[in-house]
């Protein structure tokens, strides 16, 4: 039997903040400074995010002179599903999905595993 | 005095967090550049991912805090074994309540030490287990764990032993020394323990700290067989053989090299390996002392109203005091300033640094 775990709130707010747009690449300090959270806070969630597959990472391509390039993130297609699936709205789909799937004797499929933040 | 010494270190401290470096470097970008330095193989693009954010953060206020925060991930990272780590922490701490318990039965005057050393290691060992590093597996980083575990089991045991025959000499009311002492052992331990990824030459530095920390200890057992210790003037706290031992480790692993990072390395390495071994033999020697005699005049008037129970407790807590002071805790910042003495003369070039920062991952 695995354990899901809920997703603490500032992990939520997180990933919603990378669902808003989610195909644009996100800074680390930029999600800090957008949503109140502290540095010690946000990169644990982005580094458990990636380790789940949710989060794609990247490195900047411009070069800009005397600094290093920084660190971009933004949700997988896993992520946004993931991201489904928490708001209220995605959880009475998902919720609707799996009865259906039981009613019709198809295999039930939990969510996403998550070890929280 | 005191009070000026404070103001020049407030003000020095004052200026070291205000200051910029060079090229722009200040104290935020070199303490999250060391952090970073540390973290598990596997999250050193997180840590190369921080360093570069807080280059892009110019308030310095903000700086701090994210400071503070890429501290708080590099101290606990993210664990992939959750279960692995709870079940090192429950160890450590049945193991730290046992010590202590038994501490409390057996020596009371060491429960408190007992008890911060054991709450520290349990610490570290949940911290390395959460880390999950990935230590090299070579003869020289080995023999560097063997030393480092038995310089630490040398000065449990001695302090247990004075403990045993003079309980008084051990009774630390205010448990300053008992804290100070539990402080600076473990983080020996852990200063000898923790791999530096990014450090180079580490063969070298290995070697030449161990072949130093080796013939510094054997000059220092030979010396407490051969010569009769007098506790009359407390023989040199801070041995010039540690500090030759340092010197030449640091001249011998920079000159191997070619790099005064390394030398220092070695030099600072070699001072944390012998430190916990010359606190051992010195005050092992005087635990075995049985003539004891005031010949320093303060002594002569001060033991009547000390309230020590005979002359041997009275010199032997007077002896401990300076040891944990002088030798494991001055002993190191100036072991570090004769390392890097050793770096500069082992590779000719004074005050030169060859530091290299790492690449940013990609």
């Amino acid at each position: 039997v695995t354990r899901v775990r809920r997703p603490s709130p500032q992990t939520l707010a997180v990933v919603q903040a990378l669902a808003e747009d989610p195909d644009r690449w996100r800074y680390g300090y930029d999600l800090c400074t957008e949503l109140g959270v502290q540095a010690g806070s946000m990169y644990p969630i982005l580094i458990r995010l990636a380790d789940r597959g949710l989060l794609e990472t990247s490195w900047e391509t411009e070069h800009v002179p005397g600094r290093p390039a920084r660190h971009l993130y933004r949700l997988t297609g896993a992520g946004r599903a993931f991201v489904a699936a928490m708001t209220p709205a995605g959880t009475r789909v998902a919720a609707a999905k799996a009865a259906a799937s039981i009613s019709a004797g198809a295999p039930r499929r939990g969510r996403p595993q998550f070890g929280g933040a | 005095m005191p009070v000026v010494v404070l103001g020049v270190l407030l003000g020095l401290i004052g200026l070291m967090v205000r200051r910029p470096g060079r090229n722009g470097s200040d104290l935020p970008s070199h303490i999250v550049a060391a952090a970073t330095n540390r973290l598990p193989a596997g999250r050193q693009e997180w840590g190369q991912a921080m360093l570069a954010e807080l280059t892009h953060i110019p308030d310095r206020g903000r700086r701090w805090r994210f400071t503070i925060g890429v501290l708080r991930v590099t101290m606990f990272p993210p664990v992939r074994h959750r279960g692995r780590v709870l079940v090192a922490a429950s160890v450590a701490l049945a193991l730290a309540v046992t010590a202590t318990l038994s501490a409390a039965h057996a020596v009371p005057s060491l429960a408190v030490f007992v008890a911060v050393l054991g709450l520290l290691l349990c610490g570290y060992t949940t911290v390395v287990a959460a880390r999950a590093p990935r230590p090299p597996r070579t003869v020289a980083y080995l023999l560097v764990c063997v030393v480092a575990l038995g310089g630490l089991a040398a000065t449990v045991t001695t302090v247990v032993q004075i403990a045993g025959a003079h309980p008084s000499a051990t009774t630390d009311h205010t448990h300053v020394f008992s804290v100070l002492l539990a402080l600076i052992i473990s983080g020996y331990l852990a200063a000898a323990l923790t791999p530096r990824r990014t450090m180079r030459h580490a063969r070298a530095v290995l070697w030449w700290a161990l072949a130093a920390t080796a013939t510094a200890g054997t000059v220092w057992i030979v010396i407490a067989l051969t010569t009769s210790t007098t506790a009359g003037g407390v023989t040199g706290l801070i041995s010039p053989v540690g500090i030759a031992a340092t010197l030449a480790a640091s001249i011998g692993a920079a000159a191997t090299g070619r790099d005064t990072a390394a030398g220092t390395r070695a030099g600072v390495l070699t001072a944390i390996l012998t430190a916990p071994i010359h606190f051992a033999v010195t005050m092992t020697t005087f635990v075995h002392m049985r003539h004891w005699t005031l010949t320093d005049p303060y002594d002569i008037a001060a033991y009547p109203h000390s309230g020590y129970p005979d002359i041997a407790s009275y010199l032997l807590g007077d002896i401990l005091g300076g040891n944990i002071i002088a030798g494991l805790i001055f002993y190191p910042v100036i072991a570090l300033v004769v390392a890097r003495i050793g770096a500069a003369i082992g590779t000719g070039r004074p005050g030169s640094s060859t530091r290299r920062i790492a690449p940013v991952a990609r």
